[in-house]
């Protein structure tokens, strides 16, 4: 796993503390990463989902996305998700796709735990 | 032992060496190092001033000297950030320079302590005159002596110990370039090993060109083969380089068997380039520069061309061209096409120098190397049918020679022109876009940002630390 990418895991472990966090290289030097247990102040069901994305090598010049969550995903509410989230199959399971690009993403200060922290803003807030 | 040191540090550096007072200044180099088959070079990434009177100062047992509070600041920061020392003085004198006894005296008391301080450096000084540079460095394996110190700016200069004898006459059939610039000039070209990264339209052109000029060493890269609709804008590829009769099969069968028999466009680059100058040592490799181990013949050369149009090639290219010290060039030309109704709404070619000093064409800072594109590049196929990725990686953009000419011979000329300093020292190297409809050529301003991971100095920069940087390359599997 390339340097980068294994500090971006580190960086993400110490952002979540107490959640569980899955990560399995992948062949280029990247890595898949899910983080369990994750709560969205019950505006979605299930209540507890995980959300996964990938690292790719050439982190931090690459931006970090989309991610994926549970295919079961919903609002409690019953109202339809936003557009960003789309059906779609992640390492060869159905998921929900989120898709939030960073037009913007610098290298020098962006990271993927902040940008999963701002993915799950977004997600509270939609 | 080579040095490589960036038109911003050397002009500092000159500034702060010769002064009006003709006196003797110091200063030190802090340095990134590369170890290749070519030999080491010292790469440098910072040059920290002595103060007259403070940091350097009349010595006990020598003229003047460093005090050991600035050598042990400095060093101790060369040992944090895993850089090489290098001290440097001024002598008088034109064309030719030597350290003084007292000097190497200096060295031979102080360089083994600071050998271990830096954790086995290399540690070492320098001694400069006005065109003349010569260096005694310490390894933990020995003693080496600087071979050439070159500076990075609109000219590449080099300066020796003294000056080198006199050329010789080469040979006849480039009386023609001689005019222009001298047999020196000939023979600089005949030295340089350029290394051309894509081997399709515009770099096979490039190729060409390079070995037309008789270029002593060209190290081409491509992974990709010959089809037919390369023929019409890869220089000197045939039907047959395309197994021509295979590819028009009715039988899928025959043409994907003929997509994998073709011949690779980088062994035909590697044709006509011998066929133009017969002595050429063309090392052809059929891979991707994205890969680490592709990347490694890169790292030594004097320049290189990047003519591919991935996201993933341009950042490792701008990594290397900073990391390195090696001036690079991207060129590149663009039909856009409404995709409503396939009207041709701008035609153009870039040449584009990405040179290693801040504000000389970083593609990172330029805004070159989307975050998302590169995002996009590191899915699998299967990621991207799933993502819903649009792009098509079979719809191809349009090509046409003419406009990769115009790229190729921009990039390729600007090159000369360093190498044979025939470019005035002030000379800015913005990048040049001819927009064929209007027929005119702009330059575009390039910009920089101090906080670049590649042309920025500060903090974490990757900028001239060589191999004690990492690359951002696939790592073999």
């Amino acid at each position: 796993m390339a340097p980068n990418v294994e500090e971006a895991i580190a960086e993400i472990r110490e952002t979540f503390p107490g959640l569980r966090v899955e990560v399995e290289p992948e062949a280029q030097g990247g890595a898949y990463v899910v983080v369990h247990d994750l709560e969205f102040d019950r505006l979605y069901t299930p209540e507890r989902t995980w959300i996964g994305f990938s690292i790719p090598f050439q982190y931090p010049d690459v931006d970090v996305y989309p991610h994926f969550a549970d295919a079961a995903l919903a609002r409690v509410d019953g109202t339809a998700l936003a557009s960003a989230f789309q059906k779609t199959m992640w390492r060869g399971q159905p998921v929900t796709q989120i898709s939030r690009r960073s037009n913007r993403w610098n290298a020098a200060t962006d990271t993927a735990a902040l940008k999963l922290r701002k993915v799950l803003a977004w997600m509270r807030d939609h | 032992m080579v040095g490589a040191d960036p038109a911003a540090a050397a002009d500092q550096l000159v500034g702060h060496l010769f002064r009006d007072d003709e006196g003797e200044h110091g200063a030190v180099l802090v340095a990134g190092i590369a170890a290749t088959e070519r030999g080491v070079r010292l790469l440098v990434r910072e040059v920290v001033r002595a103060r007259d009177g403070i940091d350097y100062v009349p010595g006990e047992l020598g003229y003047r000297a460093l005090t050991p509070r600035f050598v042990a600041e400095v060093s101790g920061c060369c040992a944090d950030e895993n850089l090489c020392y290098l001290a440097i003085h001024n002598h008088g004198g034109r064309g030719r320079v030597r350290f003084s006894g007292d000097d190497l005296a200096s060295h031979e008391r102080g360089y083994p302590a600071l050998l271990d301080v830096t954790n086995g450096g290399p540690v070492g000084a320098l001694v400069m005159a006005d065109g003349a540079v010569a260096g005694d460095i310490w390894t933990p394996h020995g003693r080496h002596e600087i071979e050439r110190y070159t500076m990075v700016g609109p000219t590449i200069r080099h300066l020796f110990p003294s000056s080198p004898q006199a050329v010789l006459a080469v040979d006849p059939r480039y009386d023609r370039h001689a005019r222009m610039f001298g047999d020196l000039g000939q023979r600089r070209l005949r030295d340089l090993k350029v290394a051309v990264i894509g081997l399709s339209g515009g770099g096979s052109l490039v190729s060409q060109m390079l070995a037309h000029l008789g270029v002593g060493w060209i190290v081409g890269i491509d992974h990709d083969r010959v089809d037919l609709t390369n023929l019409p804008r890869i220089v000197g590829a045939t039907r047959w380089d395309a197994l021509g009769p295979l590819a028009r099969s009715r039988s899928p069968r025959v043409r994907h068997l003929s997509q994998q028999l073709a011949k690779h466009k980088v062994h035909v680059a590697a044709r006509v380039a011998r066929s133009a100058q017969p002595g050429i040592r063309y090392k052809p490799i059929v891979g991707d520069i994205v890969d680490a181990d592709t990347a490694r013949h890169v790292v030594d050369a004097d320049a290189i061309i990047l003519a591919t149009d991935t996201m993933q090639s341009r950042l490792v290219f701008n990594a290397i061209v900073h990391q390195y010290l090696i001036p690079g060039f991207q060129i590149g030309a663009k039909v856009r096409v409404d995709k409503s109704d396939r009207r041709v709404e701008e035609i153009f070619a870039v040449a584009r120098p990405v040179l290693p000093y801040p504000g000389a064409g970083c593609l990172q800072c330029a805004g070159l190397i989307p975050a998302g594109r590169l995002r996009e590049e590191a899915l699998t196929p299967d990621e991207r049918a799933a993502q819903r990725y649009v792009d098509d990686d079979e719809v191809h953009e349009p090509s046409v020679i003419t406009l990769n000419s115009i790229g190729a011979s921009l990039a390729v000329n600007d090159l000369l022109l360093m190498v044979t300093g025939l470019l005035p020292d002030d000379a800015r190297m913005r990048a040049l876009m001819y927009d064929a409809q209007e027929r005119v050529v702009q330059t575009m301003n390039s910009s920089s940002d101090l906080a670049c991971r590649y042309c920025g100095t500060t903090g974490r920069s990757h900028f001239a630390r060589g191999d004690r940087g990492r690359l951002p390359c696939r790592e073999a599997q």
